[in-house]
């Protein structure tokens, strides 16, 4: 299935090693495919501030009209916060672009590296200090 | 004159009080509004080693410790590689990604840390130290106990503490650990025989060296050292870490990082 606001993206547009730090919780390769990575544009319909992550979802249309609905894995609330997000950065309704990598298994579920709001400012982008 | 017994007891008390509060610092000015749980990029402060009125190293502060939480093999002197006895090689080669306790949101255990900070609070008697990480903490004992022996030692998570002052040192020496836990993402493991010698050492304000000395004859050939330093993070504070929301054991099927490398060192050293 193809979606319109979904594109495989090249692997310079966002290194391994951005989206790797965000998340020292678990091992990023066994659960993402670092050779998949992927933009998709949609409407946020919500939000987990949880840990061990926090949780976006997005509806995405695809070709066909057709919406579907992704999750994505964020920071945890606490790294999020301390780079600058609120709670409240992200509502219900907002349309944003994010960048990431599909996951291995799980139906639609990938991982955020950065994300941008309805104009491409971005508003998240993960902390390479985190890990180093 | 007597000394009305419940008049002694408000004296002792008022003693007791006295004491723990000349220990402690209280700022007379509330600290300014900062965003909650502080600045990841903060620069630590710079300056020199608060101390305690008795001239020992104040710890007090919120501490990010950033080494070795991916593979904890980082924290080892250059060279260096952790000195696998065969049959923990066989264990690691076993371990999937998913059976990472941790990712289940089970406890963080020494010498294993998260990209999460944590706080010493020092009483007369004890030194918790409080971890963000999945809302745990340590308690290490200062009143000069010495571990429990055979079947009064029970085995735990974080192990049994005892905690000495060596100079400008806080010297923390645990045993009891159960051998559940893993090292750091990658899955090194360790046995219940493990037991860790930490020392922390506030070198200066924003500044915490620590090494920790791990003498583990159930599962490494030798004892090893691992180094960090942590860095106070200014203007910060804990944050609530409950594990609520855990999605990814059950989306992960995959070997640990570790099982990969025993695999290998297996079939190169005991082929």
């Amino acid at each position: 299935m193809r979606y319109q606001h979904f594109r495989v993206v090249g692997a310079v547009a966002l290194s391994l090693q951005l989206s790797s730090t965000i998340d020292a919780h678990h091992s990023f390769s066994a659960q993402y495919d670092s050779s998949k990575p992927i933009e998709m544009r949609g409407t946020v319909t919500k939000v987990e501030w949880t840990n061990p992550h926090a949780r976006v979802y997005i509806d995405v249309r695809d070709d066909q009209g057709q919406i579907a609905n992704w999750n994505f894995e964020m920071a945890s609330p606490n790294i999020l916060v301390r780079n600058g997000w609120k709670q409240s950065t992200v509502k219900i309704g907002d349309q944003i672009t994010v960048n990431g990598y599909l996951a291995r298994r799980g139906e639609r579920m990938a991982i955020a590296g950065a994300v941008a709001d309805a104009n491409g400012k971005p508003i998240f982008a993960s902390n390479p200090d985190i890990t180093r | 004159m007597r000394t009305h017994p419940f008049r002694a007891g408000v004296i002792v008390a008022g003693a007791f009080v006295a004491s723990i509060s000349a220990q402690i610092t209280v700022p007379s000015t509330p600290p300014p509004q900062t965003r909650a749980g502080g600045n990841i990029t903060a620069k630590p402060p710079t300056g020199p080693t608060p101390r305690k009125p008795n001239g020992q190293p104040d710890l007090t502060g919120v501490w990010l410790r950033r080494a070795g939480i991916v593979n904890i093999e980082q924290l080892l002197p250059k060279g260096e590689t952790l000195p696998f006895l065969p049959e923990t090689l066989k264990r690691m080669s076993l371990l999937k990604s998913q059976d990472d306790p941790q990712l289940r949101c089970l406890p963080v255990a020494t010498p294993r840390s998260e990209p999460y900070p944590f706080r010493f609070v020092e009483t007369p008697t004890h030194i918790f130290i409080v971890m963000e990480a999945v809302h745990g903490y340590r308690q290490v004992f200062m009143d000069g106990r010495k571990h429990p022996s055979g079947d009064d030692l029970q085995l735990s998570w974080q192990g049994h503490s005892i905690g000495r002052w060596e100079g400008n040192t806080l010297v923390v020496d645990t045993i009891g650990f159960n051998d559940l836990t893993w090292f750091d993402n990658w899955g090194h493991v360790h046995s219940d025989k493990m037991h860790v010698v930490e020392r922390f050492t506030r070198v200066d304000l924003g500044h915490l060296n620590a090494s920790m000395l791990v003498d583990d004859p159930g599962a490494y050939s030798r004892p090893f050292t691992l180094t960090y330093t942590a860095e106070l993070m200014p203007n910060a504070e804990l944050m609530e870490y409950i594990c609520d929301n855990e999605q990814d054991a059950a989306n992960i099927d995959a070997p640990a990082d570790a099982a990969i490398d025993a695999a290998k060192l297996l079939k190169e050293r005991y082929p």
